[in-house]
């Protein structure tokens, strides 16, 4: 049990390294990298503790993604910069890519010449594991926009503004 | 400062053509390139009607009084992502609200946030490699798999950056980078080094983020048009990924 929580929060740590080298990849400016690397550990902890929970990875990356998305609009108050620039580095180390990689494997096999036994089998995984990528990248976008969606304001700085309390 | 109103518009036009074409260039949300370049003109009491699409931007400026209209196209030049960029004209869209500046002043901006340095290319090769070698862990790999994945995104990105340089189509210069990292990772694999894991997270450092997460963006935003285009761009970068993952794949036989 200790070592499976030593693992969840060891993960964390990558989460944060994962994100940092895309911040670096888009030329995020160097005040907001830190920031990106907390943003990407705490919505990547929330990620692997609900599936250690027993929630779908599905919902899980929703909620990490989530929870980036409004920490975003908070640091982008305090950093000054949009909240995508926190956001979409953040966002990236929760992409699928080995189910992503599975599902194309699956197809190559799909292709060659297999029985009609195995064929059934390796469809379903291909299925299962490509259905799994794609709405996890859907809910990963979803989960950048959540706060927009809620606030219903193009920027950032609105929400602020229209609460009287004005920053420069 | 301008004599006229009609030279005002003019600059102003000129000016917001620039900051639309950088902003799209540099990985911004079509609602964004919207909201900042209405922003700026209604700072200078002008109105401004835009035509946002990939690969061009087209604009109306005008006062609500004389006939007189600033209309233009600017092609947009095909720099990569770059946050430096969209993060400082947020800035300084919101100064030239504050602060009344002048078109003068937005164009010494501009340059100012053109010339901001990049980070050193060493210092985006390893950092890049780790994030590689995380992405490895987070799969799942063992500390050998992650110091292959960590070479195999170093040279990967190393050959992609280089592929741009001799100016190659960047699809193309995509499926190079992937195939070098996923050929090298092979190897490793193959050689019985390390397992599927640091194969398959070894390109994942190619992953188009900015256009898949402006994909969803343009599309729950009403910019459907923009979204589509942008979302078939993602979809090829991740096939071109693909591509060289497979090329790897037939050749090692896995």
């Amino acid at each position: 049990m200790d070592t499976e929580w030593l693992l969840i929060f060891e993960k964390t740590i990558w989460f944060g390294f994962a994100a940092i080298g895309f911040g670096i990849l888009f030329n995020v400016p160097t005040r907001t990298l830190l920031p990106i690397y907390l943003l990407a550990a705490v919505g990547g902890l929330t990620k692997v503790i609900l599936v250690h929970f027993g929630a779908g990875v599905i919902i899980a990356s929703l909620a990490g993604a989530s929870l980036i998305g409004i920490l975003s609009t908070v640091t982008a108050h305090n950093k000054h910069a949009p909240p995508l620039v926190f956001s979409i580095p953040a966002v990236i180390p929760m992409v699928p890519g080995i189910f992503a990689y599975k599902m194309m494997l699956g197809f190559i096999k799909l292709t060659g010449n297999t029985s009609a036994s195995d064929y059934s089998q390796i469809l379903f995984d291909t299925v299962n594991n490509g259905l799994k990528a794609l709405f996890i990248l859907m809910t990963l976008a979803v989960g950048v926009s959540i706060p927009f969606l809620l606030t219903r304001k193009a920027s950032a700085k609105e929400l602020k503004i229209k609460k009287g309390n004005k920053t420069t | 400062m301008p004599d006229s109103k009609e030279e005002l518009i003019d600059d102003v036009g000129h000016v917001l053509l620039e900051v639309g074409t950088l902003l799209m260039s540099s990985g911004a949300s079509t609602g964004r390139i919207r909201t900042t370049v209405t922003r700026i003109s209604e700072a200078f009491e002008l109105r401004t009607e835009l035509l946002i699409t990939q690969r061009a931007l087209t604009i109306s400026v005008n006062d609500n009084e004389s006939d007189h209209f600033f209309s233009s196209i600017k092609r947009t030049s095909p720099h990569g992502v770059n946050f430096k960029i969209v993060s400082g004209i947020s800035r300084m869209s919101w100064r030239v609200v504050e602060e009344k500046w002048t078109v003068d002043q937005i164009w010494k901006d501009l340059e100012r946030l053109k010339s901001l340095p990049h980070y050193p290319r060493i210092i985006i090769l390893t950092i890049v490699a780790l994030a590689g070698a995380s992405f490895c862990r987070l799969a799942g790999g063992s500390p050998i798999d992650l110091i292959i994945a960590f070479i195999a995104t170093f040279c990967g990105l190393w050959v992609r950056q280089e592929a741009h340089k001799l100016e190659f189509n960047p699809y193309l210069c995509v499926f190079f980078a992937s195939f070098t990292a996923a050929m090298l990772s092979g190897l490793a694999v193959k050689l019985g080094w390390g397992s599927d894991h640091a194969f398959a997270t070894s390109v994942l450092y190619l992953i188009p983020g900015v256009p898949l997460i402006n994909t969803f963006s343009d599309l729950i935003d009403g910019n459907i048009q923009n979204g589509i285009v942008r979302g078939i761009n993602g979809m090829l970068i991740s096939f071109s990924i693909a591509l060289g993952l497979l090329g790897a794949i037939l050749i090692y036989k896995f």
